[in-house]
């Protein structure tokens, strides 16, 4: 029963302190929100990005070409061979045939180029589509090099450099995101306990009293810890709907855009409340341990 | 006081250096249920600093303070906490929470300690009344006079029905007429039964009204006029005794909780539920 109320209490308390809102916070909830703003545009365009990369890279193929003249056998060798591969989602066999009707097909107008040949140029070859989260450069390499030393194949191609240029695109951006979510995190933490820290002081009075009539370390710091994550998601929140505005006036000229899902807010609202609560979990025990 | 006398604080062999130029040296005294002592000395005779000891506010360098089961040389910041929910602490300065009104302000100290709202409402009537500040309890303290925050303070202090009310110069404060009623209305609370260790510098307000009166000058004890307990007891205790007093006392304690429960007159039993 005891620990139910001190429960109680400690929520009255810390409800009471929110009650008790000074200009101070104010601003530094607006400051915070501004830098959370700026860290969410950085990562909705990484996110944008990166969903067109994986959208291109999913379209990615690797391309076997076999050898003219080879026995159906080892062409079926070739395609279970292929298949063996974890990263391998399909494999699609293209005889050469088909592969000049393509060519035909896409020349439209100049076919008759083609018409003109007097032998099919084109080899047999497979298509593979990889599975989506080995769409990476670096496994198709792997298997590109495995699959060239095969009998029966005369060349692996695949877009090497249109995949790692889309890799690197993504990972600086990952990059300038984790940096800069660093930054603006700690300052978040920072400014928090700074302001926390001055909440404590002017109510130390307070403090002493509460510590003299028998109030546990938890009684007196919980108040102050939910302010802080208080802070936190008030500035989190301002962010997101700060963010939100820009992406609806953004959209107009950049249809497509995607915005966050609910739960990635959610997630990053709840972040900021922990890192409020952190902020203001230093300067409290700071406090106390005097 | 029918009941037998039993130490309810004691001070053995207390020492603590406070600065170069004072220590508070060997003091020795105890405190029995229900008696009412004054600690005297000028300004600068360690009144302050011993009473911090006995709310252990501050470790002595070497000796003990035991109140009730609470012993210095073995207090955590968690015990600490149990021991100032069982004693009553009172200053010259009131130190009342100013956004809060006398309700609330008596309330807090009954929240710490765990207890319901419904029986803080219920006792609460009784514990203002004692104090004369029932019609006031929704103001708050700016709207009081010093004798009345005062009262706010004693009420807090006695909301749990402590064993012991400490008060360092209570009425430093307050004029005379009022630090009359603030007498009168100690005095009424030790005469329920809480004992009462009050430190002041002044003289005359000790001499008036003549109960036992430790002395104090330039952190000694250089009188005691009424030691209730003579002899060994004013030894310290080795660790073992520390714990067989600790367990009587705590058996005694429930023991009389039961006993006295119909009467609703008695300190909680430790934990609360
Ligand atoms: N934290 C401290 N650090 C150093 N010296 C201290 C500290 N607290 C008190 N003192 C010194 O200890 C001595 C006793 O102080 P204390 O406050 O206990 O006296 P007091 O008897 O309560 O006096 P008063 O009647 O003025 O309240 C004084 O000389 C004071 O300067
Ligand atoms: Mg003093």
């Amino acid at each position: 029963m005891s620990a139910f109320n001190e429960f109680k209490y400690i929520l009255d308390e810390s409800f009471r302190m929110l009650r008790r809102r000074k200009a101070s916070n104010i601003i530094s909830v607006i400051i915070m929100g501004f830098s959370l703003l700026v860290l969410l545009i950085f990562i909705l365009v990484t996110l944008n990005i990166s969903m067109v990369i994986d959208n291109a890279r999913e379209e990615m193929r690797v391309y076997v070409y076999l050898e003219n003249g080879l026995d159906q056998d080892v062409i079926e060798r070739v395609r279970t061979g292929l298949y063996n591969f974890d990263s391998v989602r399909g494999v699609v066999f293209v005889p050469r045939e088909e592969a000049l009707e393509r060519f035909r097909e896409r020349l439209g107008e100049g076919s008759a180029l083609v018409d003109d040949l007097e032998t099919n140029p084109l080899p047999n070859s497979f298509e593979i589509r990889m599975k989506r989260a080995y769409s990476t450069g670096e496994e198709m390499g792997r298997i590109a090099g495995k699959i060239g030393d095969w009998d029966g194949v005369e060349d692996v191609r695949y877009g090497k450099d249109w995949v790692e240029r889309g890799e690197k695109i993504v990972l600086g951006f990952y990059m300038t995101d984790f940096t800069l979510g660093i930054i603006v995190f700690l300052s978040i933490v920072f400014v928090i306990s700074n302001t926390v820290r001055l909440s404590i002081l002017s109510g130390r009075k307070s403090i002493e009293i509460l510590k003299l009539v028998g109030a546990t370390n938890r009684y007196i710091q919980v108040p102050f810890i939910f302010e802080g994550a208080f802070q936190g998601v008030i500035s989190a929140v301002l962010a997101v709907i700060l963010l939100w505005v820009s992406y609806k006036v953004g959209s107009r000229y950049l249809p497509g855009i995607t915005f966050f899902r609910l739960d990635g807010i959610a997630g990053f609202v709840a972040l900021c409340a922990v890192l409020g609560a952190a902020g203001s979990y230093i300067a409290i025990r700071k406090y106390l341990k005097r | 006081m029918p009941e037998e006398k039993r130490i309810i604080a004691g001070i053995y062999h207390l020492s603590k250096r406070l600065s170069r130029h004072f220590t508070l040296k060997d003091i020795n005294f105890q405190v029995a249920n229900g008696e009412f002592v004054f600690l005297v000395g000028p300004s600068g005779a360690g009144k302050s600093t011993l009473l911090r000891m006995m709310y252990m506010d501050d470790v002595p360098d070497s000796g003990q303070v035991i109140v009730g089961r609470f012993v210095s040389t073995r207090m955590k910041r968690s015990t600490i906490c149990s021991l100032r929910r069982k004693i009553g602490i009172v200053f010259q300065d009131f130190r009342l929470l100013e956004d809060r009104t006398v309700f609330e302000n008596v309330a807090v100290a009954m929240k710490v300690s765990g207890r319901g709202m419904s029986e803080i409402k219920r006792e609460m009537t009784d514990i203002l009344s004692r104090v004369g500040l029932y019609h006031k309890r929704y103001e708050c303290p700016a709207a009081l006079s010093g004798g009345e925050q005062q009262r706010v303070a004693i009420a807090r202090a006695i909301a749990n029905r402590p064993s012991i009310l400490l008060a360092d110069e209570p009425t430093g404060n307050l004029d005379p007429y009022v630090t009359k009623e603030i007498m009168e209305l100690l005095f009424k609370i030790n005469s329920g039964g809480t004992a009462v260790l009050l430190a002041t510098h002044d003289v005359e307000l000790v001499r008036s009204f003549g109960q036992r009166t430790i002395y104090l000058e330039d952190g000694r004890v250089v009188k005691d006029s009424g030691r209730v307990f003579e002899g060994d007891l004013l030894r310290s205790i080795s660790d073992s005794q520390v714990e067989r007093r600790a367990r009587e006392f705590r058996d005694r304690r429930i023991g009389r909780g039961e006993k006295q429960d119909g009467t609703g007159n008695t300190n909680r039993p430790e934990g609360g539920g």
